[in-house]
């Protein structure tokens, strides 16, 4: 699909993820962030991931350095002019990404591709602030995007098929396996997981067991790799309270309402593994 | 283990052999009990083949299979578990049952005789309410197959001492268990998430979100599960989901564990997963799983 570089808009924890993989694959990457600070913040946690890769023998320091080599930066947008695929990932925040990809739409060509790594918010709300927005879908990454392997290719109403197909195959060139789904609150992925988290948050304040041994019942009863408010932990009480809230509103569907413990947690600060509090953090002393 | 101690199991189902398998290879005597020679001759044959397996693979010393196998009996009556320290129920899904058998337990086994209920979805306090004594009367929910899986599920009745408790989660550290204690609650903690989290994923089929490959592929993929859900369903069997979705939705009243209609419609088909050759997938072979 593509011969110009691939533009990923922002280098947060999931823009790095992605300009990452997209230059493993040996595509030439613009990462465009607003300031120089952001953009060598990405760059260095880019590097850092990529030298504890490097360090566990899963690349090489060839393959590491030529990954780096091939992603360059900019705080211009005028820069994208020659992308045929855009990757937005700038915060969740739907009036922020309208205007970025209106801005981004306006310069780069209108065969160009633009996709966006939303995980709460609507694909077809983001896509109506582009013109000709048939170019425009969902390309829907997981954390540590490069160590999951699923990508969910979000279609929403004005997506054309063309530009469907060809993120399909995009993200098998990858090495990613590709889902096409539905534009709706969550995708797939997390209108599944959403209700069953917060159905775990509320049955351990209602004193159903112990936040270890709820974790403890899911891993060795159901072989899930992290219990589940281990994995609330690590998501951040913040996000999983914005996520649920905007699905929530989206549907009026009580199994998306954040449970009032959420809102508390986050209101007193404890928003998981980056505060270091949270349900199973810090790590009481018999998880060893 | 301080002392080997005599376990009796009530019924030689699925459940009942493979924590009669648990109880044995951890050197107890161990009686298995169901209503007919023919069941209990093959829930006991099955123990054995489970054992002899072991030994074939490695998994376990000869001498250990040798001295298992011969702790191991089987009967029809009650009576002969007189001599039990701990009798484990693991009878059909029916309180009214189970609740009879701890009954009747009461004037045959010892006042210190702990009585340990496998549910897995009904009430273990009206459970424990058929016996005399029922502080005696523990919940422990085991993972099938229990002799692979690590986790049971300790749960309390409103009855439960703190001596019949403790003795309990020492008595299953000594078979190599990890516990989780939980509130007695319908699901425990394990179904009690499992189950509406695949009706969920029911439901999203019947709203076209995705197709069973493609759920499946989110939730292993995107989510790291071991199984997705629709492999997961045919092999539990649609008619056992349906059973404890139902159980479940019918103590709790909360609409997620309610069975989707698919589930009612895939039932009526006949259509119950790997046993009939037709679930959510279609199957070349009709077969059981772990069999």
């Amino acid at each position: 699909m593509t011969t110009g570089p691939i533009a990923v808009l922002g280098f947060g924890t999931m823009g790095s993820g992605i300009a990452q993989v997209c230059a493993q694959a040996g595509f030439d990457v613009l990462v465009l962030d607003t300031g120089e600070e952001e953009l060598a913040r990405g760059r260095e946690r880019m590097a850092a991931f990529l030298a504890g890769a490097a360090d566990r023998g899963k690349i090489t320091e060839t393959d590491k350095a030529e990954t780096l080599a091939r992603v360059s930066t900019t705080t211009d947008v005028a820069a994208l002019a020659g992308a045929d695929l855009v990757i937005e990932a700038a915060v969740e925040d739907a009036e922020v990404k309208r205007t970025l990809l209106a801005e981004v739409a306006a310069v780069v060509g209108e065969r160009a591709i633009i996709a966006t790594n939303t995980s709460a918010l609507c694909v077809t709300e983001l896509a109506a602030a582009v013109p000709a927005p048939g170019r425009v879908a969902g390309l829907h990454f997981f954390n540590p995007a490069p160590l999951m392997p699923l990508v969910e290719v979000v279609r929403a109403l004005q997506s054309a098929d063309g530009t469907v197909q060809a993120l399909m195959e995009f993200a098998g060139r990858l090495g990613k396996e590709p889902i096409e789904v539905k534009d709706r609150p969550g995708f797939l992925v997390n209108r599944l997981l959403m209700p069953y988290l917060n159905h775990v948050v509320q049955s351990f304040d209602d004193g159903l067991a112990t936040a270890r041994d709820i974790d403890v019942a899911v891993e060795l009863g159901l072989g899930h790799p992290l219990g589940p408010l281990a994995l609330l932990d690590l998501i951040g009480l913040d996000v999983h309270e914005h996520a649920t809230q905007s699905a929530y509103e989206d549907t009026r569907d009580t199994r998306f309402a954040p449970p009032p413990l959420v809102s508390r947690m986050v209101a007193a600060g404890r928003l998981g593994r980056k505060t270091n509090s949270g349900f199973r953090t810090p790590a009481e002393e018999e998880d060893r | 283990m301080d002392k080997p101690l005599t376990v009796g199991i009530l019924g030689a189902g699925t459940m009942g052999t493979g924590i009669a398998t648990v109880t044995a290879r951890a050197g107890h005597r161990t009686i298995l009990r169901d209503l007919t020679e023919a069941a209990v001759q093959a829930g006991v044959g099955r123990v054995r083949q489970f054992l002899d397996k072991s030994v074939e693979l490695g998994k376990m010393p000869a001498e250990q299979r040798d001295a298992a196998a011969a702790g191991l009996t089987g009967t029809t009556g009650l009576d002969d578990l007189a001599e039990c320290d701990i009798v484990v129920e693991a009878v059909f899904e029916d309180v009214a049952l189970k609740a009879e058998l701890f009954g009747r337990l009461d004037d045959i086994c010892a006042p210190t005789t702990l009585f340990h209920t496998n549910t897995s979805t009904l009430s273990v306090t009206a459970i424990a309410a058929g016996s005399s004594r029922p502080e005696r009367v523990v919940g422990t929910h085991y993972c099938n197959p229990a002799p692979l899986m690590r986790l049971v599920e300790v749960a309390r009745a409103r009855q439960t001492s703190d001596e019949a408790y403790h003795a309990t989660t020492e008595f299953l550290a000594g078979l190599g268990k990890v516990t989780v204690t939980t509130r007695d609650t319908p699901g425990f903690i394990v179904n009690r998430f499992l189950i509406p989290f695949e009706n969920d994923c029911i439901r999203a089929l019947e709203a076209g979100l995705g197709t069973v490959e493609s759920i499946d592929q989110a939730v292993t993929r995107g989510l790291g599960h071991p199984m997705g859900p629709f492999t997961l369903l045919d092999i539990v069997g649609l008619e056992i989901h349906r059973a404890v979705s139902l159980s479940l939705y019918e103590q709790l009243r909360d609409a997620r564990f309610a069975p989707p209609p698919l589930v009612e419609q895939m039932v009526a088909a006949g259509h119950l997963g790997r046993k009939t050759g037709r679930g959510f997938y279609t199957y070349d072979e009709p077969r059981m799983f772990g069999t």
